[in-house]
């Protein structure tokens, strides 16, 4: 079923005590052969080079369509874990006002612990290799960046080249490597706490804040062309080309191959 | 044997090995029955910050050492675009990421009298807070 991704603020009480209850059931209960914690591994997985030396989920040109696909498995697991083929990954638009840090939702608490309510260990979610000592979810929102704002997502996103050689996070002119950094980054140090951490996924805003950073791919996609993933051809070393299996996904998933969201089964609106 | 001289010889070749085993057994003499003191860059620290032990020892880009009240961070150096906040154009430059600061690097500064490990040790510990280092933090990674 074709699921349209809403903005936070466009999320009716339903919807939100819908998400949240999927993504807890998903933290004690398999999907697809795939658990929570799954997607925490990979990502810190993934985020190292692999051992044929290539980075897949960061750092790269494949920082876009891996996270594409990565969101639209945990899409489809929620979706079975909670027998709601309508379950779907909402963004945060944070250059707006709605928060996603509310007791309705995520969570209260955005100073320290989240001792209480939603995605506390009372409620029923507990840390996965975490890096910080603690079996409670970190936040510290706001203490060590600040959000990007609406102009500054509007310079990242007049950026023309996708990406472009060395193919890291020192690329000056690259849509890919200012949006991973300008607005990316900033964001999982705005929330702070987990979310700044290689295990960031233990947040559920990990979710909320990817899918806005790939609604801000898909826009640009719609701008400058769906079919604009860079390097084309099989041989650049150290990245995955746009006919290259991104792992850990099965064979096949390519970049091509979710350069289109509508065969994915999601729109956003 | 200063300290400069003992780093430079345990760090640069093994041409100085004997040197380096004479300076070493002399340092355990004075040192008793405790262990060796490891030879000292300039730059290395061990001092409290927000009353949490920071210790830093600089081996080197992407050999350097942190610990925080006795826990290893590894650290992994990237090559990356920085942002100078007073709006400047960015420039490149090499910088440590870590388990905790996974998507802020700290620049790395070559020279002597430069603070980049401690800046980071410092920005670690504000983010833990009253927290420590769990050991996942120790397990290092290539970018």
């Amino acid at each position: 079923m074709a699921v349209v991704r809403k903005s936070i603020a466009a999320m009716t009480s339903a919807e939100k005590i819908t998400f949240v209850n999927a993504l807890r059931r998903f933290k004690t209960t398999s999907a697809n052969g795939r658990n929570y914690n799954w997607y925490i591994d990979q990502h810190i997985t993934y985020f190292a080079r692999t051992n044929d030396n290539i980075s897949h989920a960061h750092q790269s040109p494949s920082f876009f369509p891996w996270h594409r696909e990565y969101l639209r498995l945990l899409e489809l697991d929620l979706q079975t874990v909670s027998g709601n083929p309508a379950v779907f990954i909402p963004y945060w638009d944070w250059t707006g006002s709605a928060s996603p840090f509310t007791a309705d939702f995520l969570g209260s608490i955005t100073n320290g612990s989240v001792s209480s309510g939603n995605f506390s260990p009372s409620w029923g979610w507990t840390m996965y290799r975490s890096s910080i000592a603690t079996s409670f979810l970190q936040r510290r929102v706001g203490q060590n960046a600040s959000r990007p704002t609406a102009a500054q997502v509007n310079t990242v996103q007049s950026y023309t080249v996708y990406d472009q050689s060395p193919w890291n996070a020192s690329v000056s002119n690259s849509y890919r490597n200012r949006n991973e950094i300008e607005l990316h980054n900033r964001v999982h140090n705005y929330v702070g706490g987990h979310m700044a951490t290689r295990e960031a996924p233990n947040d559920p805003a990990f979710w909320l804040h990817h899918c806005n950073i790939d609604r801000l791919w898909w826009l640009w996609q719609s701008s400058r062309g769906i079919d604009t993933y860079q390097p084309r051809t099989g041989f650049t070393s150290g990245v995955v080309d746009n006919n290259e299996t991104m792992r850990p996904f099965g064979a096949g998933r390519t970049p091509s191959a979710v350069r289109d969201i509508t065969p994915l089964g999601y729109s956003y609106a | 044997m200063n300290d400069i001289n003992r780093r430079d010889v345990l760090r640069y070749g093994a041409a100085g090995a004997v040197t380096a085993a004479t300076a070493l057994a002399a340092g355990q003499a004075l040192a008793g029955p405790k262990p060796i003191p490891l030879p000292l860059d300039p730059r290395d620290f061990d001092e409290l910050y927000k009353g949490r032990r920071i210790r830093g020892r600089l081996l080197g880009l992407g050999r350097d050492e942190l610990h925080i009240n006795n826990k290893k961070l590894a650290l992994t150096a990237i090559s990356t675009l920085f942002f100078p906040e007073d709006g400047s154009e960015p420039y490149v430059a090499m910088g440590y990421i870590s388990a905790i600061n996974h998507y802020d690097p700290v620049e790395i500064v070559e020279g002597r009298n430069q603070d980049c490990l401690k800046k980071l040790s410092r920005k670690v510990v504000d983010i833990l807070g009253d927290l420590e280092l769990g050991d996942e933090a120790a397990k290092g990674h290539q970018h």
